[in-house]
């Protein structure tokens, strides 16, 4: 529903054909467009050349890749993904980016939902300041923080663990997910909730049985937003995990990188797990591009 | 809102209370996330920034500003902080021009516009890191494909990475690369709430293209530029994934940030109370911005 109110723009072009057509006018709107296509073919360029040349390192082979000029349509290879998972624990990383963003974008999801159904719902003194500082608590740059945080996770004994991170990712995402679905909440009609309340409903059979449901659009979104910031965050992995134990992808691409062949770097695998991070995203982005975008100018737009 | 929630109701003190009591355990779970993840760990970096704790010398006493005193002597750290201003001023401003005129772009109507836009969110989307080294090895000076181009056009190879000016110009393109798309969804959201009327009214008025731009969309989107600059300095201040990943601070010091000098400092060589004596550093660059940022935004509320 949000979405398709943010972006029904079928306006321009409709209200365009209702009168103002002169002769000179289409003209114009012809050249118009033809701007514009000459515009977007130049930014598609731009954005996918950077992937066309990951895809293309990706399958060629050593001797393909270090070629100058390049060869632009090698002779496609599969060979890196196997040289790849020789050199690293390519399923163990996989399955540990998998779990660190799909827990850290539930929990977050799952406390923030809370939050936003409080915020959004109950008016008490304070409800505004403790928003402030939540946003506020968002603008802390997490670089100035890893020491402490460091210390912490070792004083828990959950350095290089799966669960240190998840705790420490959700925590991060938990204000910016609050400040989306304050506004999903805020959305829905009270009047549901109110009968609920009257005939005797406690708190949470209203957030869960009511509110969840009409708000799962929203919860859905951030779930996606979420384990997409996960999925590609490096900071928390490369500082925290030490062994393969709880090494993501991220921390994995790094790896390849720095491990220096003796003809230079080994841009054939630094592709390869590129690729291998992108098209998860990359499919989940296609599929809801839409919600995505409803979440994020949420966040900016109240 | 207005309508909202149980004020409506008796205000019985017994109601009040289980209320608050009510509110409380829904946000507690995140406030207690956030008091132990960012509440004291803010206050600990402040704390460890007056001590000299390293985890290599074993050394852990209270040393007043000695650390402060060190970084400004500190060559890295004082090229650090040039270069972290310098970089995120000049990619904001790109990345502002550039988001607008996508976000422009991906607002008018014709057939791809969908594809556009999904376009649009593949570089936002994909890990900034991957971003990092594909855009390293599209300029390797050897193998890459941009330094290719250029010297089939101009029959002179650049060799990126080695001079200080090509690895800055690279942060920064790359940086503009991965965010114009996140400022050109923010924008095209505000696009779309100009009213339509305004734009019907002035073509009937005779107005062209160029000034319904000037004096309706750009004034009505200034408030959204004002906060989005703002979000962009605060965050882009802290960036470490793309340094990090393309040029390491490297040739020499010419594109260490103080996020990467952070890291170096505190995660490498462990000396725990210098690193953070350099994040007070960027957080009070941080909050100048932050309030700078207000002062403007203040500003162009009353201007309109």
């Amino acid at each position: 529903m949000t979405s398709t109110k943010l972006f029904n723009t079928e306006q321009p072009g409709a209200s365009k054909r209702s009168g103002f057509s002169t002769e000179g006018y289409k003209l114009g709107k012809r050249v118009n467009v033809s701007l514009y296509y000459f515009c977007l073919i130049i930014f598609s360029l731009i954005i996918l050349i950077p992937f066309y040349w990951l895809v293309k390192s990706a399958l060629s082979n050593q001797e393909q890749i270090l070629k100058s000029p390049p060869i632009y349509f090698p002779n496609p290879t599969l060979e890196n993904f196997g040289i790849l998972s020789e050199q690293v624990p390519l399923v163990r990383f996989i399955t540990n980016s998998l779990i660190f963003s799909i827990f850290s974008a539930l929990i977050s999801v799952f406390i923030s939902f809370l939050a936003a159904y409080a915020f959004a719902r109950i008016q008490i003194k304070g409800s505004g300041l403790l928003q402030l500082l939540l946003v506020l608590s968002m603008s802390l740059p997490e670089i100035a923080l890893i020491i402490p945080l460091y210390r912490i996770l070792a004083l828990l004994k959950m350095l290089d663990s799966l669960v240190g991170l998840i705790l420490v990712l959700s925590s991060v995402l938990a204000p910016f997910t609050v400040w989306v679905l304050i506004s999903f909440i805020k959305q829905v009609p009270y009047e549901i909730e109110e009968a609920a309340i009257i005939d005797g409903a406690s708190i949470l059979q209203v957030i869960f049985q009511i509110v969840m449901p009409v708000t799962a659009p929203g919860l859905v979104t951030m779930l996606v937003i979420n384990f997409i910031n996960g999925w590609n965050n490096l900071l928390y992995p490369l500082t925290f995990a030490s062994t393969e134990k709880a090494k993501t992808l991220s921390v994995g691409i790094t790896y390849i990188f720095f491990a220096r062949a003796p003809w230079g770097l080994p841009w054939n695998l630094v592709s390869t797990l590129g690729i291998t991070m992108v098209i998860p995203v990359v499919i989940l982005v296609m599929f809801s591009q839409r919600a995505i975008v409803a979440g994020l100018t949420r966040g900016a737009i109240k | 809102m207005q309508d909202s929630a149980l004020t409506k109701d008796r205000a019985s003190s017994r109601w009040e209370r289980r209320r608050i009591i009510t509110f409380a355990a829904l946000v507690a779970p995140v406030f207690i996330f956030r008091l132990i993840t960012a509440a004291y760990p803010i206050l600990n970096t402040i704390w460890l920034s007056f001590t000299n704790m390293s985890m290599l010398n074993q050394t852990n006493e209270f040393v007043g500003f000695a650390n402060y005193v060190q970084m400004t002597k500190d060559p890295a750290v004082r090229s650090g902080i040039g270069f972290t201003v310098g970089y995120v001023l000049v990619s904001t401003a790109l990345q502002l021009v550039l988001g607008l005129l996508v976000a422009l772009m991906l607002n008018a109507s014709y057939r791809g516009r969908g594809f556009g836009r999904a376009v649009n969110l593949i570089p936002w989307a994909i890990p900034t890191i991957v971003a990092a080294y594909a855009f390293r090895w599209l300029l390797d000076d050897q193998f890459g494909l941009i330094p290719q181009w250029i010297f089939q056009i101009t029959g002179h190879r650049p060799v990126i990475f080695i001079s200080p000016f090509g690895a800055q110009s690279a942060v920064i393109l790359v940086n503009v690369w991965k965010n114009v798309p996140f400022m050109a969804i923010i924008f095209l959201a505000g696009l779309q709430g100009v009213p339509l009327d305004l734009y019907e009214a002035a073509k009937v008025d005779g107005s062209n293209t160029w000034q319904r731009f000037w004096y309706i969309t750009l004034p009505l989107v200034m408030p959204l530029v004002v906060t989005m600059s703002l979000f962009f300095v605060v965050w882009q201040l802290a960036n470490f994934d793309l340094v990090y990943g393309l040029t390491y601070g490297g040739p020499g010091t010419a594109t260490v940030t103080l996020a990467l000098r952070i890291f170096q400092e505190g995660m490498l060589f462990y000396k725990f109370g210098y690193a953070s004596a350099i994040s007070v550093a960027l957080l009070l660059l941080v909050g100048l911005v932050g309030l700078i940022g207000l002062v403007i935004n203040r500003k162009v509320e009353i201007n309109l």
